[in-house]
């Protein structure tokens, strides 16, 4: 299976930042940026001439952490065309995509829909839009075989888990083994805040992460929104032990030192870019962090693509 | 040039900030071509005595206030509040207060905040709010504080139609009154873009629509922000040069008086 080049970008008749903008200035020191800028030329220039095995181009970026709309929602297919235009003006050349039901839990019947809506984006949007499968592990062998299905039939880059359960509870157990045999990442949603949350009571968290990781070493994990998951610092902390869950920048939240800690602590090469719809605060944060450009290409696309690659079929 | 009417000096209580000096701050904003901040005191948002807060920024903004616009940040319901707003204005130069009413626990409504309100107003101070300081779900397990309810600063702009105030770190104005064309209410306040969205549903677009460009105002919310997503929601926007110019910095300059 080979992962989609993008297609062009539109022509930029509307105002649009560059690769080179998400990695300038990521220092305060003007000699680190121009050094950076100078190192991303380099970057840009590869990705433009392209690579041999179908992945995505060094230089890309790739934002693991996006969202098609569900169709009970009238604008769905205005809103997707939104993300992709969004996309174009920041420079984001891939979204790894689910689509997610407002119908919680989910049945088997909602998340197939969900997928089947997220299959026709991949579609609609060759090259641009990557699917992750939506599933509900309680329902076991339906939702296996939702994951081969799309997984092995459809070209999905990996599974999505929400709320339904925390990712520690047995039910999900069966999820991450064939997430192993396919070789696919697993993004988590995850949420750590000092109270409980109420309206999410199996919410995972960075610690029940790293739990579920040291039980399946080869698992590819990927902690969702350390930027809009409550306390970042609890999380990013409780994550720095377990070398195979990664750590995705998404959310709303644009706390300074955010990037910078995260790849302090759990080291540049385990940490991800993601909006999850928050678009320039995604991009914002990766191109204000005080990082290198090698170690801002890691987190654009580098580990992503790292990722990807562990593909078996 | 940028002005970001959004910006800090000094300790938050509840997590490490950097580049929190009047020097790092300085050299932050030289980084990212950002030529003027009204600052106000991070600390004075949980000190029981504000004044202790504005009394650092004064000191820190001391011989950089080309650049360094300091703010004041008054609790109508300490002690002394009349005084320190005296000090704040007529000692240190401050030409605008923030008010954290849900931080220091008090109404808007309140008759001391109205009375702050027109004190401020007497002095020709801009008042700004931020509708929040921290993301609620990230909060300290010792608190709770709640975001300013937007229907709270409508009653607010309507009660003070002399006042001009400035609303930072919000969002969602475009589902109340505050966001919409035609609202009735005074326009003496102006939204600050750090939270707003550029794309997407693109709230900024929409209030620059409904509210004009003369009233948003850029702003970052550094150093607890990173400063760029406010800068990337700048380059992003589609609007005339002429509106991003103000935006960018002329609204600021005319509200700030500088």
């Amino acid at each position: 299976m080979t992962i989609p080049q993008t297609t062009s970008c539109p022509p930029a008749s509307q105002p649009r930042v560059s690769r080179r903008a998400i990695l300038k200035g990521s220092g305060v020191l003007a000699l680190g940026a121009m050094a950076m800028q100078l190192a991303h030329g380099t970057a840009i220039e590869q990705s433009e001439a392209g690579t041999s095995n179908g992945l995505p181009h060094k230089g890309r970026v790739i934002d693991c952490h996006a969202h098609l709309t569900h169709r009970s929602r009238a604008t769905w297919e205005a809103d997707d065309r939104k993300l992709i235009e969004a996309a174009d003006k920041l420079g984001i050349d891939q979204l790894c995509c689910s689509t997610l039901t407002p119908h919680r839990p989910a049945t088997a019947d909602g998340f197939r829909e969900c997928n089947w809506w997220t299959d026709d984006g991949m579609r609609r949007f060759p090259g641009r839009v990557l699917g992750y499968c939506y599933v509900n592990p309680g329902y076991g062998r339906e939702a296996l075989e939702e994951i081969r299905r799309c997984v092995e039939d459809h070209g999905f880059i990996g599974i999505k888990l929400y709320n339904e359960y925390t990712c520690t509870e047995p039910v999900v157990f069966p999820i991450v083994e064939l997430a192993i045999e396919l070789g696919v990442p697993i993004l988590q949603h995850a949420s750590h805040s000092h109270y409980f949350v109420e309206d999410q009571p199996r919410m995972s968290d960075g610690g029940h992460l790293a739990e579920l990781a040291r039980r399946y070493p080869e698992a590819m994990l990927i902690c969702a929104h350390i930027s809009g998951g409550g306390d970042w610092e609890w999380t990013i902390k409780a994550l720095r032990h377990t070398s195979n869950v990664l750590l995705d920048t998404s959310g709303s939240v644009t706390d300074e030192d955010t990037v910078e800690m995260a790849a302090a602590v759990v080291g540049v090469d385990r940490v991800v870019f993601g909006c999850d719809s928050s678009m320039t605060a995604g991009v914002g944060k990766i191109r204000g962090a005080n990082l290198s450009a090698q170690d801002k290409q890691k987190i654009l696309s580098g580990n992503m693509m790292r990722l990807l690659q562990r593909r078996k079929s | 040039m940028i002005v970001d009417v959004n910006a800090y000096l000094g300790h938050f209580a509840f997590r490490r900030l950097r580049y929190n000096t009047a020097a790092s701050l300085l050299a932050l904003m030289d980084s990212k071509r950002i030529d003027k901040a009204a600052v106000s005191s991070a600390g004075a948002i949980t000190y029981h005595n504000a004044q202790a807060g504005n009394e650092e920024v004064a000191q820190e903004v001391r011989g950089r206030s080309d650049r360094l616009i300091p703010y004041a940040v008054i609790n109508p319901f300490y002690a002394g509040w009349q005084d320190d707003l005296k000090i704040c204005h007529e000692e240190f130069g401050m030409a605008g207060l923030r008010l954290y009413p849900k931080w220091h626990n008090y109404q808007l409504s309140s008759p001391c905040c109205r009375e702050l309100v027109d004190a401020a107003t007497e002095r020709g101070m801009v008042i700004s709010i931020p509708i929040r300081v921290e993301d609620n779900r990230q909060r300290s397990w010792l608190l709770n504080v709640p975001d300013v309810p937007l229907e709270e600063i409508v009653e607010l702009v309507k009660a003070h139609p002399k006042a001009r105030f400035i609303l930072l770190n919000g969002i969602g104005y475009t589902g109340c009154p505050l966001g919409r064309k035609d609202n009735g209410l005074p326009s003496n306040y102006a939204v600050e873009l750090s939270r707003l969205s550029a794309v997407l549903a693109n709230e900024l677009g929409q209030l620059i629509t409904n509210l004009g460009p003369e009233r948003v105002m850029f702003g970052t919310g550094m150093p607890f922000n990173y400063p760029d997503p406010a800068l990337v929601k700048l380059e992003v926007l589609d609007a005339s040069e002429t509106d991003k110019e103000k935006i960018r910095s002329q609204n600021a300059m005319i509200w700030l008086r500088l």
